[in-house]
């Protein structure tokens, strides 16, 4: 008899997940409300469902394409959010599709690929849609046996130690060849002793690179109750991993990293799983009245750690942290009141709805590590609302002082509702400047590119990508970082438009 | 390559007191998509719902991996409501290994290919009833 390793084989299946929880259908035909609302609101298209599963094109470049500026924009972003008929109910939801902006000497080169996840393999194979997402489920959906059966790569990407990763909230990271773009599968770190409990461990989409090239990223496992903390080196093997206990979790997306701490932000949007949950999201609730947790954990300790509080409040991003002498971090992000844009607006948004909500302001925050203290301030005039924050990437995790980020006035009455500026902000001086982009087009996040022998932050190129709704294009724009108000320096144009995408990062070489 | 192994159900059902004079009948089981020829495959064959979320089985079996089809006969089985457990021991350490957040790392199925969400299939999922002999198809790799 072995009764032994079958009675462990059920307590461990039983004990740490939640109790086996399957969405509900909710029976509505969201592929036609939506080609029906494209109609009226023709910007929406930037929802749509991809029409192949690959491209490749030479842009048509105009203006000035500098010689000096020589590498590649790898993107990422949910794509494929139509299955086999059944329109995906979340944005995030949608299957990944990974891209590469080649520029070299003068010319822009584009590829781009569905990234073959084990649950579009699923799928296609299934000849429909499988799984509950993080709204709402196909009718006669399957269960889970994890969260890479739901891992779709369609949230940012690592170029790390020669290797490109397509990066999920809650699971691995797939591998994909840097040069074909092919998907090689999901990929596993090498562990001290060849080890392989990190299998399967969440790794987020927003890892940040130190300045020794090693990088730290975290991870949240909902049903275990716990916070993963990675450390890789420059040579791409793991140095080292913890784990901290979160009770209740929440859906932390992206955190900071200074000289000697790692900040995480908690806030209350409790995991609660209930048996009638239609989603992912809605086996969470949003606990106004209770604080926004703050986790400050020892980058060399990952055990010493402790918690601070700020009133609640919901944060996707932030765009760096550094940590003087006194041990008082500095750091920042798009801060918005609510968690209500990815439960409602991103889940309308799918539906057709042109109702884009307004979410985030940028705030600085001042923690000190020896009071134990955390304060926050708006950085901007009330009236600006912010996303997708990046930096020099020479500065990362260390001080800095400018910011890029896209932005909409509260006053702008443009047609689309979405983000239409791209901004150089200089947190020290205060000045801001920015671009507005013309109605017919939507901004994608947009990156820092160092010039080449450059100090940092200074005299670069700001890099990004658009959806031009009106004439179904995708575009690529050159900024001069410092003439931002000027519009882009050059641009390259694509035969075609993909649907909008998520996060990148630019690789120089 | 595929292996057959047989088992009877009689003297552990006989043993538990649950065995009764109805017809006893044969259960196959096959299992598809082993990818690895490494390591254990544990099987578990539990009648009823207490069973299969209690503890015990009316029977078991230990066989070493290879890769493709492996098929496991269980004979003498009184009618009624089954359900199966398998995993793969990759490793050999008679456990089902986990990851640093306790998610299995090791392959393992339950009848009608059943999959829970987030954790163990449902008794309601994985069951199935048996009243002549009859055929459990299981895939170890979905
Ligand atoms: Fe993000």
């Amino acid at each position: 008899m072995h009764r032994r390793q079958f009675t462990k084989l059920l307590a461990l299946m039983a004990c740490p997940l939640p109790a086996s929880v399957l969405a509900q259908s909710d029976g509505e035909n969201w592929t036609e409300m939506f080609a029906e609302a494209v109609r009226e609101y023709p910007w929406l298209a930037a929802w749509g469902n991809v029409e192949q599963d690959r491209y490749e094109a030479d842009a048509v470049v105009r203006g000035n394409w500098p010689e000096a500026l020589q590498g590649v924009v790898y993107r990422t972003g949910p794509a494929q959010h139509e299955i086999f008929g059944y329109r995906n109910r979340h944005w995030f939801d949608g299957n990944g599709m990974v891209h590469a902006w080649r520029i070299d000497g003068g010319g822009v080169r584009h590829q781009a690929r569905l990234i073959e996840t084990l649950k579009l393999q699923a799928e296609r194979a299934a000849g429909r849609a499988l799984y509950s997402g993080l709204s709402g489920a196909p009718p006669g959906q399957a269960g889970l046996t994890g969260p890479n059966d739901v891992n779709s790569g369609n949230t940012s990407v690592l170029f790390h130690h020669d290797r490109l990763l397509a990066l999920w909230e809650a699971g691995s990271p797939y591998e994909i060849d840097a040069e074909t773009l092919e998907t090689r599968g999901i990929y596993n770190f090498e562990e001290p002793g060849g080890g392989s409990s990190m299998r399967g461990a969440p790794f987020s989409a927003h890892p940040r690179v130190d300045v020794d090239g090693s990088v730290w990223n975290f991870g949240y496992a909902s049903a275990a109750g716990l916070l993963v903390f990675w450390h890789i080196g420059a040579d791409g093997a793991l140095r080292k991993a913890g784990r901290i206990a979160v009770d209740p979790m929440t859906m932390p997306h992206d955190f900071v990293v200074t000289e000697k701490h790692l900040v995480i932000l908690l806030p209350p949007f409790h995991f609660r799983p209930a048996a009638d949950a239609m989603g992912f999201l809605d086996m969470h609730e949003w606990r106004p009245q209770d604080p926004c947790r703050v986790l400050v954990v020892d980058k060399n300790d990952f055990s010493s750690h402790y918690f601070l509080e700020l009133p609640a409040q919901w944060i996707f991003h932030f765009g760096n942290a550094w940590e003087d002498r006194s041990g008082v971090i500095r750091f920042d992000g798009a801060r918005a009141p609510d968690p209500s844009i990815m439960t409602q607006t991103f889940t309308e948004i799918m539906r057709g709805n042109p109702d884009y909500g307004r979410a985030a302001r940028h705030y600085g925050y001042r923690l000190d590590t020896r009071a134990r203290t955390i304060s926050e301030e708006s950085m901007l005039e009330p009236g600006v609302f912010t996303e997708f924050p990046s930096i020099d990437p020479r500065v990362g995790c260390r001080q800095y002082r400018k910011l890029v980020f896209l932005s909409q006035s509260e006053a702008d009455l443009a047609e689309h509702g979405t983000l239409n500026e791209v901004n150089l902000f200089d947190i020290e001086s205060g000045r801001r400047d920015w671009f507005r982009y013309p109605d017919t087009q939507i901004p994608e996040e947009h990156l820092y590119a160092p010039r080449p022998g450059s100090e940092p932050e200074s005299g670069g190129w700001i890099l990004g990508t658009a959806f031009d709704w009106r004439r179904g294009r995708h575009i690529i724009n050159l900024f001069n970082a410092e003439g931002i108000a000027d519009g882009p320096v050059a641009s390259a144009e694509l035969p075609y438009a993909i649907p909008l995408g998520l996060h990148g990062k630019f690789v120089t070489g | 390559m595929k292996t057959s192994k047989t088992i009877s159900a009689f003297l552990l059902i006989a043993a538990l007191g649950a065995y009764t004079q109805a017809s006893a009948e044969t259960l196959t089981i096959v299992i598809e998509d082993i990818d690895d020829a490494t390591g254990i495959l544990q099987v578990q064959v539990m009648a009823g719902q207490a069973q299969f979320e209690g503890e015990g089985a009316v029977a078991q079996f230990m066989e070493p991996a290879v890769a493709g089809t492996l098929t496991f006969t269980a004979e003498d089985l009184p009618p009624g409501e089954y359900a199966i457990r398998i995993m793969h021991d990759l490793n050999g350490n008679g456990e089902l290994d986990t990851n640093f957040v306790g998610m299995p790392t090791e392959p393992y199925a339950f009848s009608n290919n059943a999959r829970g969400s987030f954790g163990p299939a449902k008794w309601e999922d994985a069951r199935f009833v048996v009243e002549s002999d009859v055929t459990q198809v299981i895939s170890l790799n979905p």
